[in-house]
Protein backbone atom coordinates (compact mmCIF):
# COMPACT_ATOMS: atom_id res chain seq x y z
CA UNK A 1 0.00 0.00 0.00
CA UNK A 2 1.16 3.42 -0.75
CA UNK A 3 -0.89 5.61 1.66
CA UNK A 4 -0.90 5.76 4.12
CA UNK A 5 3.05 7.13 5.04
CA UNK A 6 4.11 4.86 7.84
CA UNK A 7 6.98 6.56 8.31
CA UNK A 8 5.56 9.97 9.79
CA UNK A 9 3.81 7.76 12.55
CA UNK A 10 6.98 5.82 13.36
CA UNK A 11 10.65 7.00 12.73
CA UNK A 12 9.91 10.61 10.96
CA UNK A 13 7.90 11.65 14.19
CA UNK A 14 8.56 14.82 14.07
CA UNK A 15 7.50 15.64 10.69
CA UNK A 16 4.49 13.44 11.50
CA UNK A 17 4.02 16.54 14.12
CA UNK A 18 4.66 19.24 11.53
CA UNK A 19 1.79 17.59 9.49
CA UNK A 20 -0.09 17.48 12.37
CA UNK A 21 -0.24 20.91 12.74
CA UNK A 22 -0.90 21.90 8.98
CA UNK A 23 -3.63 19.43 8.63
CA UNK A 24 -5.17 21.35 11.95
CA UNK A 25 -4.59 24.89 10.46
CA UNK A 26 -6.25 22.93 7.60
CA UNK A 27 -8.98 22.16 9.43
CA UNK A 28 -9.56 25.37 11.50
CA UNK A 29 -9.30 27.94 8.27
CA UNK A 30 -11.74 26.11 6.16
CA UNK A 31 -14.22 26.02 9.32
CA UNK A 32 -13.41 29.41 10.16
CA UNK A 33 -14.49 30.28 6.28
CA UNK A 34 -17.77 28.02 6.29
CA UNK A 35 -18.60 30.52 9.28
CA UNK A 36 -18.50 28.22 11.70
CA UNK A 37 -16.14 30.17 14.47
CA UNK A 38 -19.49 32.41 15.11
CA UNK A 39 -22.26 30.07 17.28
CA UNK A 40 -25.19 32.44 15.89
CA UNK A 41 -24.47 30.39 12.56
CA UNK A 42 -23.99 26.88 14.30
CA UNK A 43 -27.29 27.08 16.09
CA UNK A 44 -29.26 27.93 12.99
CA UNK A 45 -29.41 24.53 11.95
CA UNK A 46 -31.20 23.54 14.80
CA UNK A 47 -33.44 26.76 13.97
CA UNK A 48 -34.63 25.96 10.46
CA UNK A 49 -33.66 28.50 8.36
CA UNK A 50 -29.74 28.06 7.76
CA UNK A 51 -29.26 24.80 6.87
CA UNK A 52 -25.18 25.30 6.33
CA UNK A 53 -23.81 22.95 9.11
CA UNK A 54 -25.44 20.02 8.06
CA UNK A 55 -24.46 21.03 3.98
CA UNK A 56 -21.16 21.42 5.24
CA UNK A 57 -20.55 18.51 7.28
CA UNK A 58 -22.30 15.69 4.93
CA UNK A 59 -20.54 17.27 1.95
CA UNK A 60 -16.90 16.94 3.94
CA UNK A 61 -18.18 13.45 4.26
CA UNK A 62 -19.06 12.47 0.91
CA UNK A 63 -15.56 13.93 -0.36
CA UNK A 64 -13.42 12.35 1.98
CA UNK A 65 -15.47 8.77 1.90
CA UNK A 66 -15.30 8.86 -1.91
CA UNK A 67 -11.66 9.88 -2.04
CA UNK A 68 -10.60 6.83 0.72
CA UNK A 69 -12.86 4.71 -1.17
CA UNK A 70 -11.44 5.49 -4.78
CA UNK A 71 -7.92 5.28 -3.68
CA UNK A 72 -8.51 1.90 -1.96
CA UNK A 73 -10.30 0.54 -5.00
CA UNK A 74 -7.15 1.37 -6.97
CA UNK A 75 -4.88 -0.33 -4.94
CA UNK A 76 -3.42 2.80 -3.30
CA UNK A 77 -4.79 2.37 0.08
CA UNK A 78 -6.03 -0.25 2.17
CA UNK A 79 -9.51 1.48 3.40
CA UNK A 80 -10.43 -0.96 6.59
CA UNK A 81 -6.53 -0.95 7.66
CA UNK A 82 -7.08 3.02 7.85
CA UNK A 83 -10.05 3.11 9.34
CA UNK A 84 -9.39 0.49 11.81
CA UNK A 85 -6.71 3.03 13.15
CA UNK A 86 -8.26 6.22 12.44
CA UNK A 87 -11.52 5.57 14.01
CA UNK A 88 -12.76 4.43 17.20
CA UNK A 89 -14.33 0.28 17.24
CA UNK A 90 -18.31 0.80 18.47
CA UNK A 91 -19.83 0.73 22.21
CA UNK A 92 -23.28 1.24 20.56
CA UNK A 93 -24.71 2.61 23.97
CA UNK A 94 -22.06 5.44 25.21
CA UNK A 95 -21.66 6.41 21.82
CA UNK A 96 -25.65 6.93 21.57
CA UNK A 97 -25.95 8.29 24.84
CA UNK A 98 -22.80 10.20 24.28
CA UNK A 99 -24.28 11.63 21.06
CA UNK A 100 -27.56 13.10 22.69
CA UNK A 101 -25.78 14.53 25.05
CA UNK A 102 -23.63 16.05 22.58
CA UNK A 103 -26.25 17.50 20.55
CA UNK A 104 -27.83 19.11 24.29
CA UNK A 105 -24.42 20.95 24.42
CA UNK A 106 -24.07 21.93 21.09
CA UNK A 107 -27.53 24.10 21.69
CA UNK A 108 -26.58 25.33 25.41
CA UNK A 109 -22.97 26.50 24.42
CA UNK A 110 -23.60 26.98 20.51
CA UNK A 111 -20.34 25.38 19.50
CA UNK A 112 -18.95 21.87 19.31
CA UNK A 113 -15.90 20.80 20.61
CA UNK A 114 -13.77 21.70 17.41
CA UNK A 115 -15.57 24.47 16.84
CA UNK A 116 -15.07 26.11 19.81
CA UNK A 117 -11.44 25.96 19.35
CA UNK A 118 -11.49 27.93 16.06
CA UNK A 119 -14.08 30.56 17.94
CA UNK A 120 -11.33 30.92 20.66
CA UNK A 121 -8.65 31.67 18.05
CA UNK A 122 -10.38 34.36 16.32
CA UNK A 123 -10.96 36.30 19.49
CA UNK A 124 -14.80 34.98 20.55
CA UNK A 125 -14.75 34.46 24.44
CA UNK A 126 -17.41 32.36 24.77
CA UNK A 127 -15.82 30.16 22.28
CA UNK A 128 -12.75 30.12 24.96
CA UNK A 129 -15.44 29.66 27.67
CA UNK A 130 -16.69 26.54 25.41
CA UNK A 131 -13.01 25.03 25.23
CA UNK A 132 -12.69 25.31 28.98
CA UNK A 133 -16.53 23.66 29.58
CA UNK A 134 -14.85 21.40 26.98
CA UNK A 135 -12.06 20.56 29.28
CA UNK A 136 -13.92 20.36 32.47
CA UNK A 137 -16.10 17.71 30.72
CA UNK A 138 -13.39 15.41 29.81
CA UNK A 139 -12.03 15.52 33.03
CA UNK A 140 -15.28 14.34 34.73
CA UNK A 141 -15.60 11.59 32.79
CA UNK A 142 -11.82 11.01 33.56
CA UNK A 143 -12.50 11.06 37.70
CA UNK A 144 -16.13 8.91 36.88
CA UNK A 145 -14.16 6.15 35.73
CA UNK A 146 -13.22 5.83 39.00
CA UNK A 147 -17.03 4.20 39.83
CA UNK A 148 -17.10 0.84 38.27
CA UNK A 149 -20.67 0.78 37.72
CA UNK A 150 -20.08 4.08 35.18
CA UNK A 151 -16.99 2.22 33.67
CA UNK A 152 -18.78 -0.82 33.02
CA UNK A 153 -21.60 1.37 30.97
CA UNK A 154 -18.83 3.23 29.15
CA UNK A 155 -17.66 -0.52 27.48
CA UNK A 156 -21.28 -1.76 27.18
CA UNK A 157 -22.22 -2.98 23.75
CA UNK A 158 -19.51 -3.54 22.05
CA UNK A 159 -19.41 -4.39 18.63
CA UNK A 160 -15.36 -4.48 17.53
CA UNK A 161 -14.99 -2.03 14.02
CA UNK A 162 -18.00 -2.37 12.62
CA UNK A 163 -18.95 -0.18 9.43
CA UNK A 164 -21.51 0.02 7.57
CA UNK A 165 -20.68 -2.35 4.58
CA UNK A 166 -20.49 -4.88 7.47
CA UNK A 167 -23.88 -4.62 8.10
CA UNK A 168 -25.37 -4.12 4.95
CA UNK A 169 -22.59 -7.02 3.40
CA UNK A 170 -22.20 -4.96 0.56
CA UNK A 171 -18.90 -3.90 -0.83
CA UNK A 172 -18.05 -0.66 0.68
CA UNK A 173 -17.96 1.54 -2.99
CA UNK A 174 -22.19 0.37 -3.04
CA UNK A 175 -22.54 1.34 0.14
CA UNK A 176 -20.19 4.77 -0.25
CA UNK A 177 -22.93 5.29 -3.91
CA UNK A 178 -25.59 4.75 -1.36
CA UNK A 179 -24.26 7.36 0.90
CA UNK A 180 -23.07 9.95 -1.76
CA UNK A 181 -26.78 9.37 -3.63
CA UNK A 182 -28.32 9.98 -0.41
CA UNK A 183 -26.51 13.07 0.59
CA UNK A 184 -27.54 14.96 -2.83
CA UNK A 185 -31.22 14.21 -2.31
CA UNK A 186 -30.96 15.56 0.68
CA UNK A 187 -28.99 18.47 -0.44
CA UNK A 188 -31.85 19.42 -2.67
CA UNK A 189 -34.48 18.76 0.03
CA UNK A 190 -32.34 21.39 2.03
CA UNK A 191 -32.53 23.75 -0.20
CA UNK A 192 -36.41 23.64 -0.73
CA UNK A 193 -36.60 24.23 2.70
CA UNK A 194 -34.56 27.10 3.15
CA UNK A 195 -36.36 28.92 0.37
CA UNK A 196 -39.31 27.60 1.96
CA UNK A 197 -38.95 29.13 5.36
CA UNK A 198 -36.85 32.27 4.46
CA UNK A 199 -38.03 33.24 1.00
CA UNK A 200 -34.56 33.94 -0.03
CA UNK A 201 -32.70 33.05 -2.89
CA UNK A 202 -30.95 30.56 -1.20
CA UNK A 203 -26.95 29.70 -1.79
CA UNK A 204 -25.50 30.28 -5.68
CA UNK A 205 -27.24 27.44 -8.05
CA UNK A 206 -23.83 27.07 -10.07
CA UNK A 207 -21.15 25.90 -7.29
CA UNK A 208 -23.70 23.64 -5.47
CA UNK A 209 -24.56 22.12 -9.31
CA UNK A 210 -21.23 21.39 -10.17
CA UNK A 211 -20.01 20.25 -5.88
CA UNK A 212 -23.22 17.64 -6.67
CA UNK A 213 -22.18 16.65 -9.69
CA UNK A 214 -19.22 15.62 -8.47
CA UNK A 215 -19.93 13.92 -5.40
CA UNK A 216 -21.84 11.41 -8.22
CA UNK A 217 -18.88 11.03 -10.33
CA UNK A 218 -16.34 10.81 -7.51
CA UNK A 219 -18.91 7.77 -6.13
CA UNK A 220 -19.26 6.45 -9.54
CA UNK A 221 -15.58 6.29 -10.07
CA UNK A 222 -15.27 4.31 -6.89
CA UNK A 223 -18.50 2.11 -8.17
CA UNK A 224 -16.20 1.32 -11.52
CA UNK A 225 -13.26 0.05 -9.54
CA UNK A 226 -14.64 -3.02 -8.35
CA UNK A 227 -14.45 -4.31 -12.18
CA UNK A 228 -10.57 -3.78 -11.39
CA UNK A 229 -9.21 -7.88 -10.66
CA UNK A 230 -7.17 -6.23 -8.18
CA UNK A 231 -9.09 -4.35 -5.56
CA UNK A 232 -11.04 -7.86 -4.56
CA UNK A 233 -7.87 -9.66 -4.64
CA UNK A 234 -5.89 -7.42 -1.14
CA UNK A 235 -8.64 -8.72 0.77
CA UNK A 236 -8.77 -11.95 0.37
CA UNK A 237 -5.22 -12.57 2.37
CA UNK A 238 -5.69 -12.96 5.93
CA UNK A 239 -3.24 -11.78 8.46
CA UNK A 240 -0.86 -14.14 10.43
CA UNK A 241 -0.05 -15.00 14.37
CA UNK A 242 2.56 -17.31 15.33
CA UNK A 243 1.72 -19.57 18.16
CA UNK A 244 4.02 -17.55 20.70
CA UNK A 245 1.82 -14.66 19.62
CA UNK A 246 -1.31 -16.82 20.32
CA UNK A 247 0.08 -18.07 23.39
CA UNK A 248 0.35 -14.81 24.71
CA UNK A 249 -2.73 -13.54 23.85
CA UNK A 250 -4.59 -16.54 25.25
CA UNK A 251 -2.93 -16.17 28.51
CA UNK A 252 -3.25 -12.29 28.78
CA UNK A 253 -6.69 -11.54 27.17
CA UNK A 254 -8.77 -14.12 26.01
CA UNK A 255 -11.74 -12.63 26.23
CA UNK A 256 -10.73 -10.63 23.01
CA UNK A 257 -10.19 -14.08 21.18
CA UNK A 258 -12.15 -16.83 19.68
CA UNK A 259 -10.13 -19.88 18.30
CA UNK A 260 -11.54 -22.42 16.31
CA UNK A 261 -9.78 -25.59 15.11
CA UNK A 262 -10.53 -26.80 12.16
CA UNK A 263 -9.33 -30.30 12.20
CA UNK A 264 -11.37 -33.56 12.98
CA UNK A 265 -13.56 -33.64 16.26
CA UNK A 266 -11.18 -36.44 17.41
CA UNK A 267 -7.86 -34.66 16.83
CA UNK A 268 -9.34 -31.72 18.34
CA UNK A 269 -11.01 -33.54 21.20
CA UNK A 270 -7.52 -35.05 22.20
CA UNK A 271 -5.25 -31.75 22.56
CA UNK A 272 -6.34 -28.33 21.35
CA UNK A 273 -5.25 -24.82 22.06
CA UNK A 274 -6.55 -23.47 25.32
CA UNK A 275 -10.13 -22.24 24.94
CA UNK A 276 -10.62 -23.30 21.07
CA UNK A 277 -13.76 -24.82 19.68
CA UNK A 278 -13.54 -27.60 18.11
CA UNK A 279 -15.64 -26.40 14.70
CA UNK A 280 -14.56 -29.02 11.88
CA UNK A 281 -15.48 -27.89 8.39
CA UNK A 282 -18.66 -29.10 8.18
CA UNK A 283 -19.78 -27.22 11.25
CA UNK A 284 -18.99 -24.07 10.38
CA UNK A 285 -22.13 -23.02 8.87
CA UNK A 286 -23.51 -23.53 11.59
CA UNK A 287 -22.23 -20.73 13.69
CA UNK A 288 -23.26 -18.19 11.34
CA UNK A 289 -20.45 -16.13 11.82
CA UNK A 290 -21.70 -13.56 9.83
CA UNK A 291 -24.21 -12.96 12.31
CA UNK A 292 -21.64 -13.55 15.14
CA UNK A 293 -20.58 -10.10 17.53
CA UNK A 294 -17.37 -8.92 15.62
CA UNK A 295 -15.71 -7.94 19.03
CA UNK A 296 -13.28 -10.83 18.92
CA UNK A 297 -10.60 -11.57 17.05
CA UNK A 298 -11.53 -14.93 15.32
CA UNK A 299 -8.05 -17.30 15.21
CA UNK A 300 -8.15 -19.96 12.77
CA UNK A 301 -6.33 -23.46 13.44
CA UNK A 302 -6.03 -25.87 10.88
CA UNK A 303 -3.71 -29.27 10.75
CA UNK A 304 -0.71 -27.15 8.82
CA UNK A 305 -0.98 -24.12 7.11
CA UNK A 306 -3.84 -22.59 5.91
CA UNK A 307 -4.03 -20.66 2.65
CA UNK A 308 -7.37 -19.13 3.09
CA UNK A 309 -10.05 -18.79 5.34
CA UNK A 310 -12.97 -21.19 4.38
CA UNK A 311 -15.84 -19.19 2.72
CA UNK A 312 -18.53 -19.54 6.18
CA UNK A 313 -15.33 -17.93 7.73
CA UNK A 314 -14.88 -15.30 5.13
CA UNK A 315 -18.06 -13.71 6.21
CA UNK A 316 -16.89 -13.03 9.92
CA UNK A 317 -17.42 -9.15 10.18
CA UNK A 318 -14.99 -8.69 12.55
CA UNK A 319 -10.80 -9.67 12.42
CA UNK A 320 -9.87 -13.15 11.26
CA UNK A 321 -6.29 -14.07 12.16
CA UNK A 322 -4.70 -17.75 10.99
CA UNK A 323 -2.40 -19.53 13.14
CA UNK A 324 1.05 -19.93 11.27
CA UNK A 325 1.95 -23.44 10.58
CA UNK A 326 -1.09 -24.41 11.77
CA UNK A 327 -1.46 -27.04 14.65
CA UNK A 328 1.85 -28.60 13.95
CA UNK A 329 3.56 -25.30 14.51
CA UNK A 330 1.29 -24.98 17.74
CA UNK A 331 2.14 -28.61 19.11
CA UNK A 332 6.19 -28.06 18.14
CA UNK A 333 6.34 -24.76 20.14
CA UNK A 334 3.93 -25.34 22.95
CA UNK A 335 4.19 -29.48 23.82
CA UNK A 336 7.02 -30.07 23.22
CA UNK A 337 10.23 -28.67 25.84
CA UNK A 338 12.01 -25.93 24.73
CA UNK A 339 15.74 -26.12 24.36
CA UNK A 340 17.97 -24.85 27.29
CA UNK A 341 18.42 -21.25 26.35
CA UNK A 342 22.06 -20.68 24.87
CA UNK A 343 24.54 -18.59 27.51
CA UNK A 344 24.54 -14.87 26.83
CA UNK A 345 21.27 -14.61 25.59
CA UNK A 346 19.25 -11.25 25.69
CA UNK A 347 16.59 -10.35 28.40
CA UNK A 348 14.06 -10.39 25.75
CA UNK A 349 15.14 -14.23 24.51
CA UNK A 350 15.12 -14.85 28.26
CA UNK A 351 11.64 -13.85 28.86
CA UNK A 352 10.36 -15.53 25.92
CA UNK A 353 12.08 -18.48 26.84
CA UNK A 354 10.60 -18.39 30.18
CA UNK A 355 7.06 -17.77 28.89
CA UNK A 356 7.34 -20.76 26.40
CA UNK A 357 8.46 -23.33 29.49
CA UNK A 358 6.02 -21.37 31.35
CA UNK A 359 3.32 -22.22 28.81
CA UNK A 360 4.60 -25.91 28.10
CA UNK A 361 4.48 -26.77 31.90
CA UNK A 362 0.90 -25.71 32.14
CA UNK A 363 -0.05 -27.55 29.22
CA UNK A 364 1.45 -30.80 29.36
CA UNK A 365 1.64 -31.05 33.00
CA UNK A 366 5.14 -31.79 33.20
CA UNK A 367 7.53 -29.97 36.21
CA UNK A 368 8.76 -26.45 34.56
CA UNK A 369 11.89 -26.46 34.02
CA UNK A 370 14.50 -24.57 36.17
CA UNK A 371 15.06 -20.66 35.40
CA UNK A 372 17.67 -20.44 32.76
CA UNK A 373 20.06 -17.85 34.66
CA UNK A 374 21.87 -20.66 36.47
CA UNK A 375 21.38 -23.48 33.99
CA UNK A 376 23.83 -22.58 31.90
CA UNK A 377 26.60 -22.68 34.49
CA UNK A 378 26.44 -19.27 35.30
CA UNK A 379 27.65 -18.10 32.27
CA UNK A 380 25.01 -15.25 31.28
CA UNK A 381 24.91 -13.03 34.31
CA UNK A 382 28.70 -13.17 34.60
CA UNK A 383 29.07 -11.99 31.30
CA UNK A 384 26.42 -8.96 31.88
CA UNK A 385 28.45 -7.70 34.91
CA UNK A 386 31.79 -7.96 32.60
CA UNK A 387 30.47 -5.63 29.55
CA UNK A 388 27.71 -3.73 31.19
CA UNK A 389 29.60 -2.00 34.23
CA UNK A 390 29.92 1.01 32.62
CA UNK A 391 27.11 2.95 34.62
CA UNK A 392 27.17 1.76 37.94
CA UNK A 393 30.69 0.63 38.20
CA UNK B 1 -9.26 41.61 -1.46
CA UNK B 2 -12.13 43.22 0.40
CA UNK B 3 -13.00 41.61 3.79
CA UNK B 4 -16.27 40.82 4.73
CA UNK B 5 -17.30 39.38 7.70
CA UNK B 6 -20.92 38.47 6.79
CA UNK B 7 -19.33 36.92 3.84
CA UNK B 8 -18.81 33.05 3.77
CA UNK B 9 -17.33 30.52 1.75
CA UNK B 10 -20.36 28.88 -0.34
CA UNK B 11 -21.36 25.61 1.79
CA UNK B 12 -20.91 23.52 -0.64
CA UNK B 13 -17.65 23.98 -1.41
CA UNK B 14 -16.88 24.74 1.93
CA UNK B 15 -18.01 21.31 2.29
CA UNK B 16 -15.48 19.98 -0.45
CA UNK B 17 -12.41 21.86 1.11
CA UNK B 18 -13.07 20.37 4.73
CA UNK B 19 -13.51 16.86 2.56
CA UNK B 20 -9.68 17.31 1.04
CA UNK B 21 -8.64 18.21 4.28
CA UNK B 22 -9.77 15.14 6.33
CA UNK B 23 -8.68 12.93 3.15
CA UNK B 24 -5.68 14.53 3.54
CA UNK B 25 -5.12 13.70 7.16
CA UNK B 26 -5.88 10.00 6.04
CA UNK B 27 -3.90 9.27 3.18
CA UNK B 28 -0.80 11.39 4.88
CA UNK B 29 -1.21 10.07 8.03
CA UNK B 30 -3.52 7.39 8.16
CA UNK B 31 -5.06 9.24 11.26
CA UNK B 32 -8.96 10.94 11.24
CA UNK B 33 -9.27 15.02 12.43
CA UNK B 34 -10.16 15.57 15.76
CA UNK B 35 -10.56 18.04 18.93
CA UNK B 36 -11.84 16.57 22.25
CA UNK B 37 -9.25 13.78 22.34
CA UNK B 38 -6.57 17.22 22.60
CA UNK B 39 -9.12 18.84 25.03
CA UNK B 40 -8.62 15.93 27.57
CA UNK B 41 -4.76 15.40 27.36
CA UNK B 42 -4.33 19.39 28.06
CA UNK B 43 -6.87 19.21 31.13
CA UNK B 44 -5.06 16.03 32.15
CA UNK B 45 -1.96 18.05 31.84
CA UNK B 46 -3.28 21.04 34.16
CA UNK B 47 -4.08 18.97 36.66
CA UNK B 48 -1.03 17.20 37.10
CA UNK B 49 0.35 20.40 38.03
CA UNK B 50 -2.32 20.84 40.63
CA UNK B 51 -2.31 17.05 42.11
CA UNK B 52 0.66 15.25 40.10
CA UNK B 53 -0.24 12.12 42.89
CA UNK B 54 -4.00 12.13 42.00
CA UNK B 55 -3.80 12.20 38.28
CA UNK B 56 -1.23 9.38 38.39
CA UNK B 57 -3.73 6.82 40.46
CA UNK B 58 -6.68 7.88 39.15
CA UNK B 59 -7.96 5.04 36.78
CA UNK B 60 -9.53 7.58 34.19
CA UNK B 61 -6.78 9.68 33.82
CA UNK B 62 -3.06 7.74 34.18
CA UNK B 63 -3.47 6.08 30.93
CA UNK B 64 -2.28 9.29 29.69
CA UNK B 65 -0.49 10.36 32.53
CA UNK B 66 3.01 10.04 31.73
CA UNK B 67 3.27 12.73 29.06
CA UNK B 68 -0.13 13.87 28.12
CA UNK B 69 0.56 16.79 25.58
CA UNK B 70 3.06 14.21 23.60
CA UNK B 71 -0.13 13.43 21.66
CA UNK B 72 -0.74 13.66 17.37
CA UNK B 73 -4.02 15.33 18.41
CA UNK B 74 -2.28 18.36 20.50
CA UNK B 75 -0.44 19.18 17.70
CA UNK B 76 -3.44 19.18 15.49
CA UNK B 77 -5.43 20.99 17.80
CA UNK B 78 -2.75 23.66 18.06
CA UNK B 79 -2.99 23.90 14.36
CA UNK B 80 -6.86 24.44 14.03
CA UNK B 81 -6.53 27.35 16.83
CA UNK B 82 -3.96 29.29 14.41
CA UNK B 83 -6.14 28.43 11.52
CA UNK B 84 -9.25 30.19 13.15
CA UNK B 85 -6.56 32.57 13.86
CA UNK B 86 -5.37 32.88 10.60
CA UNK B 87 -9.17 32.84 8.83
CA UNK B 88 -10.58 35.07 11.56
CA UNK B 89 -8.09 37.49 10.52
CA UNK B 90 -8.15 37.44 6.50
CA UNK B 91 -11.65 37.96 6.62
CA UNK B 92 -12.48 39.99 9.18
CA UNK B 93 -13.86 38.14 11.78
CA UNK B 94 -11.16 38.32 14.06
CA UNK B 95 -11.87 40.41 16.88
CA UNK B 96 -12.20 40.12 21.39
CA UNK B 97 -16.09 39.86 21.31
CA UNK B 98 -18.73 37.85 23.19
CA UNK B 99 -21.05 36.62 20.17
CA UNK B 100 -24.93 36.05 21.81
CA UNK B 101 -28.75 35.95 20.71
CA UNK B 102 -29.97 39.46 20.83
CA UNK B 103 -31.92 38.61 23.96
CA UNK B 104 -29.08 37.21 25.95
CA UNK B 105 -26.98 38.90 28.49
CA UNK B 106 -22.98 38.56 28.14
CA UNK B 107 -22.70 36.65 31.81
CA UNK B 108 -25.53 34.17 30.94
CA UNK B 109 -23.48 33.30 27.61
CA UNK B 110 -20.32 33.05 29.29
CA UNK B 111 -22.61 30.41 31.55
CA UNK B 112 -24.09 29.23 28.60
CA UNK B 113 -21.02 28.29 26.82
CA UNK B 114 -19.22 26.68 30.14
CA UNK B 115 -22.20 24.50 30.92
CA UNK B 116 -22.63 23.12 27.42
CA UNK B 117 -19.04 22.66 26.75
CA UNK B 118 -18.89 20.70 29.92
CA UNK B 119 -22.11 18.53 28.61
CA UNK B 120 -19.82 18.25 25.52
CA UNK B 121 -16.37 17.39 27.21
CA UNK B 122 -17.96 14.30 28.93
CA UNK B 123 -20.12 13.28 25.98
CA UNK B 124 -17.32 13.23 23.73
CA UNK B 125 -15.76 10.64 25.86
CA UNK B 126 -18.62 8.76 26.43
CA UNK B 127 -19.01 8.32 22.54
CA UNK B 128 -15.18 8.21 22.20
CA UNK B 129 -14.80 11.15 19.88
CA UNK B 130 -17.03 14.49 19.24
CA UNK B 131 -18.50 15.97 16.07
CA UNK B 132 -14.95 15.83 14.32
CA UNK B 133 -13.77 12.59 15.42
CA UNK B 134 -16.41 10.61 15.80
CA UNK B 135 -19.02 12.38 13.23
CA UNK B 136 -16.91 13.73 10.48
CA UNK B 137 -13.58 11.06 10.79
CA UNK B 138 -15.62 7.84 11.64
CA UNK B 139 -18.52 9.04 9.18
CA UNK B 140 -16.49 9.25 6.27
CA UNK B 141 -14.78 5.84 7.32
CA UNK B 142 -18.27 4.54 7.28
CA UNK B 143 -17.88 3.67 10.72
CA UNK B 144 -21.34 2.49 11.80
CA UNK B 145 -21.09 3.80 15.48
CA UNK B 146 -20.13 6.59 14.58
CA UNK B 147 -23.23 7.27 11.96
CA UNK B 148 -25.36 6.27 15.01
CA UNK B 149 -23.52 9.16 16.97
CA UNK B 150 -24.22 11.69 13.99
CA UNK B 151 -28.01 10.93 14.48
CA UNK B 152 -28.44 11.41 18.03
CA UNK B 153 -26.26 14.67 17.63
CA UNK B 154 -28.82 15.87 15.71
CA UNK B 155 -31.70 14.42 17.63
CA UNK B 156 -30.39 16.12 20.55
CA UNK B 157 -30.17 19.67 19.37
CA UNK B 158 -33.16 19.61 17.67
CA UNK B 159 -35.29 17.89 21.26
CA UNK B 160 -33.68 20.77 23.05
CA UNK B 161 -33.29 23.61 20.25
CA UNK B 162 -37.16 25.07 21.47
CA UNK B 163 -36.63 24.81 25.23
CA UNK B 164 -33.53 27.10 24.67
CA UNK B 165 -35.03 29.74 21.41
CA UNK B 166 -34.86 32.50 24.31
CA UNK B 167 -31.06 32.66 24.46
CA UNK B 168 -30.39 32.49 20.88
CA UNK B 169 -33.72 34.36 19.12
Amino acid sequence: MTFPFEWLVQGGREVGLVVAVAVGFGFGFVLERAGFGRAQKLVAQFYGDDMTVFKVMFGAIVTAMGGAVLLSGLGLMDLRAVADVATSPTWIWPMLVGGFVLGLGFIVSGYCPGTSIVAAGSGKVDGLATVAGVVAGTLLYGELMAWPAFAAFTESGDLGHLYLQDLLHLPAPVVALAVAAMAIGCFVGAERIERLLTRGPGTPVAPRRAVLAGFAGLALAGLATLALPRATEAVAVPSRISPEALARRVVDSPWKLRVLDLRSQEACAAARVPGAECTPASSLRDLDLGYAAPGRDLVLVADGELAEPPADVRAYRGRTLVLEGGWAAWKAWALEAPEALPAGATADAREAWLFRSGVHAALTGAKAAAPPAPAPGGAAPAKRKATGGGCSG
Amino acid sequence: MKRDPEKFWNPYLAGVALGLVLLASFVVMGKGLGASGASFRIGVAALSVLAPVHVATAPGLKSVAASPLDDWLVFEVLGVLLGGLVGGYTSGRLGVEVLRGPRASVALRIGMALGGGLLMGFAAKLARGCTSGQALSGGAMLSAGSWAFMMMVFAGGYAIAWTFRRAWR
